[in-house]
């Protein structure tokens, strides 16, 4: 089969816990947002730098916020090969929402990459999730705190998902 | 235990619990059932062979054509998948038939509406041995195709991609993927069954063309009206990439190289634009455009034939023309003539002879220099101007010779005489005048003259007594002609007497001709009187006068003279 050389990324949470505001910066931004709210998803792209030194392109698929996977949202999580779940930490169900979209995503793309950010660092003092439970996540997936406010922990997320994607 | 089974575990442990428990009905469920599948097979093949295999067929009709209905209707795009390859050149196929035809019936509806603009584009075809319909589709719908892109079917990602030159730069990955979710969302939010998708979708002169494969897609921005060869080429493309990648054996590098081949714009746009069958060309508009550069060309010889006609008669009668030298005719700014020439001062006007050449629209002119002219007519004009010799003589000129005989006055022939030989054109004078001694001698013989010369001025008449439409000029030639007449007997010293002689000619009754001779002797009397003749010398022929029992046989009247000495 011919390989594409960009890779898709999924990026998926609850609703509020700031994916477009993640990715508002730090992608190149075609369309309009409006999109989400009609079509439901939002595709952008960006390049990211591997370990190894090369330029990859992600094209990011921003998804409206959900708390499920319908068939709808399957067909634009197919042929993914990296899931960005979003939860907000001061939210402490947002982080059950992301983890329950997560393994649904896994029936539709079983060989995906993910990465956990954990948004509104800034906000850090109003945090709901404790960090032990930060912690033990921690030894399940890559989890990132991240702030769309000031940009912290941002591309370190986007750079760890990338070098967890195949070549 | 893995991460996930770990995660599993924190949140969800009551409902693990609930699924181990329907887990474990389920299997009690499954151990009832446990080697059905392994017993099936064996029953299913002993059947076939068996004698119950047509009873068995008929049983496994309608459960198999429902399981297949119910197959289409759950897994419409597996059953679509695995039809791709067979039903796709089979559809094409009939819809390019149906095209064919279309292009047909256009064809045929443009043949029939004659335009200069469907004509130039006929001559175009015949010219360039394209067919008239791809002419036509390339003046009227003419299309380029912008963008082709190869979008991987599952991810929405760019597998390969082509664009026309002169366009800017655009992120394609972000398009194509762009594309597949609201082509996903299309089918999902108004898809029958799932199972149709989005196709195409035009926006202004732009059109998008989304072509479905089981494992890729192509996207095709096309500007403009594109045909239906196109997506027949397309569609080709799209199956011959399948192709490749599903062949045993295939390499990225064959796949990727028969994808880069199928995705050429110039290529592609060529293919479709021959892609219309040749067919016979019509020639009839052509032989039409013939005939009427034909007809326009038989016209114009036909014209220019009948003006040269009308020229050449017009040449001859003016070469005819007594006292006149045509030195060019020159017609280039037809339909005006310009006629150039010699013309004598004692020629006849010319005119006259131009007139049927202001019948036909034109404005003649004439650029004439005056000559004398050595033509006998014109000579004898010329000697009667300059002479003006008495009625009792005559003038003829024949040959350049100039004949003068009768009686003349002695005293006014002296001059006349003189002159005749300096005349132009005259190099020979031959003199017959008898000068006569004394004025009543003269006179005499002027008479004498006159009464010879009067027989041969005659009026003619239609029927009846009713003159001929000239009838006015003869009289008043015979009046004039008649004008002192009274006092030039006098001088001679003779009577005259004037005779108004009527005729008739050979048909009618005696009775009926005898009174037209009476009527119209007298109408003649009546005419002269009335232009000044004395009553007293004219009179009626009789009809029983001896002297008038010869008259001609014809519809005329004159006037007779008879001189007799005075008493």
């Amino acid at each position: 089969m011919i390989r594409a050389t960009a890779r898709k990324i999924c990026m998926l949470g609850d609703f509020g816990v700031g994916k477009t505001s993640l990715v508002a910066r730090y992608v190149h931004g075609t369309f309009s947002e409006k999109y989400l709210t009609t079509v439901g998803v939002k595709v952008d792209t960006c390049q990211v730098a591997r370990p190894d030194g090369t330029d990859c392109k992600l094209v990011v698929w921003d998804m409206a916020g959900r708390n499920g996977v319908d068939a709808l949202a399957a067909s634009y999580l197919r042929g993914a090969s990296g899931l960005l779940m979003v939860a907000d930490g001061t939210r402490a169900a947002t982080l059950r929402t992301a983890l329950d979209l997560l393994m649904q995503a896994r029936a539709v793309v079983p060989d995906a990459a993910a990465v956990l950010m954990l948004n509104k660092l800034d906000l850090i003092e109003h945090w709901e999730i404790e960090p032990l439970t930060v912690a033990e996540l921690r030894n399940s997936l890559p989890v990132f705190e991240t702030s769309a406010l000031s940009g912290d922990g941002v591309v370190r997320a986007f750079a760890a998902l990338t070098a967890k994607l195949p070549a | 235990m893995n991460d996930l089974d770990r995660l599993r575990q924190i949140l969800l442990e009551e409902d693990r619990r609930a699924l181990a428990a329907a887990a474990q009905r389920l299997d009690v469920a499954e151990s009832r059932q446990h080697g059905l599948a392994d017993r099936l097979p064996q029953a299913l093949e002993a059947v076939q062979s068996g004698a119950q295999r047509e009873r068995f067929a008929r049983a496994m009709a309608a459960p198999v054509a429902t399981a297949l209905g119910s197959a289409v209707r759950g897994n419409r795009h597996l059953i679509i998948d695995a039809l791709f390859p067979i039903i796709g050149p089979t559809i094409r196929k009939a819809v390019g038939e149906a095209m064919r035809g279309l292009v047909a019936d256009i064809n045929q509806a443009l043949e029939s509406s004659f335009t200069l603009r469907g004509l130039a584009w006929r001559v175009e075809a015949w010219r360039s041995g394209v067919p008239y319909a791809e002419v036509v589709l390339k003046h009227t719908l003419a299309w380029q195709v912008d963008h082709l892109f190869l979008i991987e079917r599952a991810s929405g990602l760019v597998l390969h991609r082509a664009s026309a030159p002169e366009l800017p730069a655009l992120d394609a990955d972000a398009i194509a993927g762009m594309l597949t979710a609201i082509a996903d969302f299309v089918s999902d939010s108004v898809g029958r069954d799932g199972g149709d998708t989005l196709e195409s979708a035009r926006v202004g002169e732009h059109v998008l063309w989304l072509i479905q494969g089981p494992r890729a897609n192509l996207a095709c921005f096309i500007r403009g009206v594109p045909g239906s060869a196109l997506y027949a080429r397309l569609q080709e493309r799209l199956e011959r990439i399948h192709a490749a990648i599903d062949a045993e054996g295939a390499s990225d590098e064959l796949v990727a190289s028969v994808g880069a081949d199928a995705l050429d714009l110039t290529a592609l746009t060529r293919d479709a634009a021959t892609a219309e069958p040749r067919r016979r060309t019509a020639w009839w508009p052509l032989l039409l455009v013939i005939l009427a550069v034909v007809a326009a060309l038989a016209w114009h010889v036909l014209r220019d034939r009948s003006w040269e006609t009308r020229m050449e008669a017009l040449r001859t009668r003016l070469g005819a023309h007594p006292g006149f030298v045509l030195t060019a005719l020159d017609d280039t700014r037809r339909p005006d003539v310009v006629v150039h020439g010699l013309l004598d001062p004692d020629a006849a006007p010319i005119e006259p002879l131009l007139a049927a050449t202001r019948a036909a629209g034109g404005a003649p002119q004439l650029a004439v220099q005056g000559y004398l002219s050595t033509d006998d007519a014109i000579v004898l004009r010329r000697a009667r101007r300059l002479l003006a010799p008495p009625d009792s003589v005559r003038l003829t000129v024949g040959g350049g010779v100039l004949g003068l005989d009768g009686v003349a006055a002695a005293t006014g022939w002296r001059r006349p005489r003189l002159r005749a030989p300096m005349i132009a054109g005259v190099r020979e004078v031959r003199l017959a005048v008898e000068a006569a001694a004394s004025p009543a001698e003269f006179a005499r013989a002027e008479l004498e003259q006159l009464a010879r010369q009067l027989p041969e001025i005659k009026g003619t008449f239609e029927r009846g007594v009713a003159a001929a439409p000239d009838s006015e000029a003869f009289v008043d030639a015979l009046a004039e002609r008649l004008r002192g007449i009274e006092q030039q007997a006098a001088t001679a010293g003779v009577e005259v007497t004037l005779v108004a002689v009527g005729c008739n000619d050979a048909t009618g009754a005696d009775r009926t001709n005898a009174g037209l001779r009476e009527g119209r002797g007298a109408w003649l009397r009546a005419a002269l009187i009335e232009r000044g003749v004395p009553a007293a010398l004219i009179r009626v022929a009789g009809d029983t006068d001896p002297a008038f029992q010869d008259r001609p046989l014809e519809r005329s009247a004159y006037v007779h003279m008879e001189l007799s000495s005075r008493p």
